[in-house]
């Protein structure tokens, strides 16, 4: 009897702490967000200091290296791409689909006035309504990028600076926390703490492996195809590939749109077709088993009913980041069950 | 060198510097006794300190080992259970619970404080980083680890051996008794 109320007092008491973590990083306002991404980037960033520190160079050192590349490497990323991405924007704002665009969505126009009258479709202006999309995601992509001037520049401050003493002194900071626990406990918080870290680190560093090579592959086919906003739709699919099976369709879905509704060309929606199968047949057989040591599985319906729950809540990037919070929530509670039953807790 | 963590943790600092609290009684646990006065305060940094009330339980026997214990100050006792017949009781200076770092059997017994102690906690988490980030010191500790569980085997194993002898002869006196 003890048995089964511990296993799920143990599991009950992880979850709160997670949700309750999450609702304090969602409502404590740019502070929580900030800490939270320097620690998720100092977390998944620490075996490289690690083995910088292997080679016999300072922890300090190291850290301040590893920083100085990735934002060495961001500056560059954001050279190359940003008069691209802005190109783009203003493109989707103001640009024009050709012409060939304007009668393939005339004839859609038509088949549906012809076929589904009924539904009162007959009334919409299919090429005002793409137009007006167009211009609202114009808007919203830069505002959901910079969701205000001020707040990003302190964050692309304070990010690198609390990522950097996260890494440099990260295990003095765990070592103080764990010293809170109380002795009865320690042994067990010490335990737990470690399988999870284990278990996590590979989970996360994979994903976000995997979402990072794949956005950039899909960038690059998608340039090559010459799909119009590549750098937005690689960047969706990266995030996107995060989901399971709903993910790289809705990435593929949403360049074939983007060719049809732009450039009006039906032949190169079967290329961007094969070239996303293409790319998702190299992420399953080549990038996911190198990057992703160990998978997190979760049902299918346990997916879609994430995705459901977290769109409702939090939005597109709520319906993003649900697979790998569901799968770092699952993590976390099967090492506390499991590890809390080999103890004789009174 | 001090670190904005340190002052803000409450770590011991003095004349600037990050005070190794610990290195006078690491220096006489055998374990440690052949490592420099640098590789010491390594050690020092991933050390956590415990303090205990007298009859608290530090580990009980058949959980999960996780690290060993070196004494600081006041006494432990090592208790065999059911029977909680005491097998050993630890001072200051002495170490418990070593071979936690090598394995992740259950605990072999309990350990309960005798009097309010301190005591130094070295665990195989911070173990296994201390080999990836500093290898030439992480084998060096794996090694005198061993070296010392090697001993206590051996100790052990005396032990059994003598008491084999002492059994066997016990049972000849008993079956010459019940011939008699």
């Amino acid at each position: 009897m003890l048995g089964f109320q511990s296993r799920h007092t143990g599991g009950f008491i992880a979850f709160l702490i997670g949700i309750l973590s999450l609702v304090t990083i969602l409502y404590s306002g740019g502070v929580g967000e900030t800490v939270a991404v320097a620690l998720l980037l100092a977390y998944i960033l620490n075996p490289v200091v690690t083995r910088l520190e292997y080679r016999g160079i300072n922890r300090g050192l190291a850290a301040g290296l590893l920083l100085l590349g990735v934002l060495g490497t961001g500056a560059l990323i954001w050279l190359i791409v940003s008069p691209i991405a802005a190109q783009q924007l203003q493109s989707m704002n103001t640009g024009n689909a050709s012409a060939q665009a304007h009668r393939i969505v005339d004839n859609v126009q038509n088949f549906l006035d012809t076929r589904f009258n009924y539904l009162g479709l007959a009334k919409v202006d299919l090429n005002l309504e793409i137009s007006r999309f167009k211009a609202d995601m114009a808007e919203r992509i830069p505002a959901a990028l910079l969701e205000s001037s001020i707040s990003f520049v302190i964050a692309l401050v304070m990010i690198p600076f609390l990522m950097f003493f996260f890494l440099k002194d990260g295990s003095q900071i765990k070592r103080y926390f764990i010293g809170l626990v109380p002795n009865r406990y320690f042994e067990f918080a010490m335990d737990l703490l470690y399988k999870m870290d284990t278990q996590l680190g590979n989970y996360l560093r994979g994903q976000f492996l995997d979402a990072l090579v794949f956005g950039i592959l899909t960038t690059i086919a998608l340039w090559i195809l010459g799909v119009p906003f590549f750098v937005y739709i690689g960047l969706f699919a990266g995030l996107a590939n995060l989901i399971p099976f709903i993910g790289p369709i809705a990435g593929a879905s949403l360049a074939a749109i983007s060719v049809v509704v732009e450039q009006g060309d039906l032949g190169r929606v079967w290329s961007v077709i094969v070239a996303f199968i293409i790319l998702k047949l190299v992420d399953d057989f080549v990038v996911q088993p190198i990057a992703v040591g160990k998978t997190v599985d979760i049902h299918p319906i346990a997916v879609a009913l994430g995705i459901i729950v977290a769109g409702h809540f939090f939005g597109v990037i709520g319906m993003l980041l649900v697979v790998p919070f569901t799968g770092f929530m699952k993590v976390v509670l099967e090492e506390s069950v499991q590890t809390y039953r080999k103890y004789k807790f009174d | 060198m001090t670190t904005p963590w340190d002052r803000l943790l409450g770590a011991r600092v003095e004349n600037g510097q990050r005070k190794p609290p610990f290195t006078a009684v690491l220096s006489r646990v055998p374990i440690f006794e052949n490592l420099s006065k640098h590789e010491l305060a390594s050690i020092d940094r991933i050390l956590h300190r415990r303090e205990y009330l007298p009859d608290e339980i530090v580990f009980r026997q058949g959980e999960p080992g996780m690290g060993m214990y070196v004494v600081q100050t006041g006494k432990v006792a090592i208790v065999s259970e059911p029977q909680n017949q005491q097998l050993y009781e630890m001072q200051e200076g002495d170490f418990f619970g070593e071979v936690a770092l090598l394995d992740e059997g259950p605990r072999s017994a309990t350990a309960v404080a005798r009097s309010s102690c301190t005591l130094l906690g070295f665990f195989q988490p911070d173990l296994f980083d201390l080999i990836s980030r500093n290898p030439r010191l992480g084998v060096k500790v794996v090694l005198s680890v061993a070296r010392h569980v090697g001993v206590r085997l051996r100790q052990a194993d005396d032990w059994v051996t003598a008491l084999t002898v002492e059994l066997e002869a016990l049972r000849k006196k008993h079956t010459r008794h019940e011939e008699g």
